[in-house]
């Protein structure tokens, strides 16, 4: 047999379907939903971007004033690349959606960076990500996001780069990727 | 919800996101018979391969909220399948050893070919003459219409050596094919 041969019949063979257990689809839903009660997934049916906002406005009308309580936090070094720290500043309760968030700070010191920016969960892993800005005296980049209690995986964007600094909490998922870890609430 | 029959995989993440899991099912529906020719391929039975493609499917959804939209779902899924069949794999080399050693009748009621009445006899039998590597690159190339690079992607092995894996592949089947033809 010629390799053009094997080939055709390798194609024709394994691109055969093979039957479909007919339970197989109930079984996978079945564990899917345990899953999702286990996660605490939002119960409702509105967009996930429309609901997003909302909270988010909600959290800022609600007078979050602590994002100013930034101060409080002990500055990283200083020109270290990639050394990022996080903090919760304030919690936003926004009774009527059954959603409690946080105000959460990330901290990024990088002082040869041109564009930070973080990707997560939290806004779908955007291509362009929620844009830190740098403070001018500090060299510290920083962001502040509104997140759910739980753990949220994400990276940073260093000048189109994927960056997780050595020293943060990382996790390897199923689909081998490699993400930090950020631990909000209890 | 009949606009979503042709709603993007995309489209489909965002509302299960939302907290609509149901919507899940049609993840599960659209990608299912792509995985079953992929796991039962790369495990060769349907048991073990259920298993694997029933872990794929929840694990992606306990990840949803890390995967990408750079990468489409159906790659980001195939990894994840890959990687239990992968898991799968190994837990029954180590569980043969041990009934190897201690209890050779039970070994041949597990590797005993599952459904006998399957079509493609002679394509089981050629892809358990191949080594594990040699079978997942044959699998990916062939049941799921991968480019190297692709396959490459999902299973963290370089394009040359995927490719010298199908070539090694080629040589063990065509042996194989041409004793099957003179029996």
């Amino acid at each position: 047999m010629s390799d053009v041969e094997i080939e055709r019949w390798l194609s024709d063979a394994l691109r055969s379907n093979v039957a479909r257990n007919p339970h197989a689809a109930a079984r996978i839903m079945r564990r899917v939903r345990a899953a999702a009660t286990e996660l605490s997934l939002p119960r409702t049916s509105l967009p996930r971007h429309g609901r997003r906002h909302s909270i988010l406005g909600l959290a800022l009308a609600a007078g979050i004033g602590s994002i100013t309580t930034v101060s409080t936090l002990s500055p990283g070094a200083e020109g270290v690349r990639g050394r990022s720290t996080s903090a919760v500043i304030g919690d936003s309760v926004a009774s009527t959606l059954r959603d409690t968030l946080r105000l959460v700070r990330l901290l990024f010191d990088d002082s040869t960076a041109r564009h930070v920016a973080v990707v997560g969960g939290f806004n779908r892993w955007g291509a362009s990500g929620t844009t830190l800005v740098r403070d001018a005296g500090t060299h510290r980049w920083s962001a502040t996001l509104a997140l759910r209690d739980g753990v949220h995986r994400y990276a940073f964007v260093v000048d189109g780069v994927r960056t997780i600094p050595p020293s943060m909490e990382k996790h390897r998922a199923d689909d081998g990727m490699v993400y930090a870890l950020l631990h909000v609430g209890s | 919800m009949g606009y979503m029959e042709d709603a993007s995989d995309h489209a489909i993440i965002e509302r299960v996101l939302s907290g609509d899991v149901e919507q899940y099912a049609r993840l599960v529906d659209r990608h299912y018979d792509r995985c079953a020719r992929i796991a039962v391929r790369m495990l060769g039975n349907r048991e073990d391969a259920e298993e694997a493609i029933q872990d794929a499917f929840v694990r992606a959804f306990r990840a949803l909220d890390s995967y990408e939209n750079r990468e489409r779902f159906q790659a980001w899924l195939t990894r994840i399948l890959v990687n239990r069949c992968r898991t799968i794999l190994e837990r029954t080399r180590r569980r043969e050893t041990v009934f190897t050693d201690h209890d050779h009748h039970a070994l041949d009621l597990i590797a005993a070919p599952v459904d006998t009445s399957d079509a493609w006899p002679d394509l089981e039998r050629a892809l358990d003459s191949l080594s594990a590597e040699q079978r997942e690159a044959v699998v990916l190339r062939y049941a799921d219409d991968l480019t190297y690079e692709e396959m490459a992607r999902i299973t963290g092995t370089g394009t040359s050596a995927l490719k010298m894996r199908v070539q090694r592949a080629f040589a063990r089947l065509r042996i194989l094919l041409g004793e099957v033809q003179h029996v």
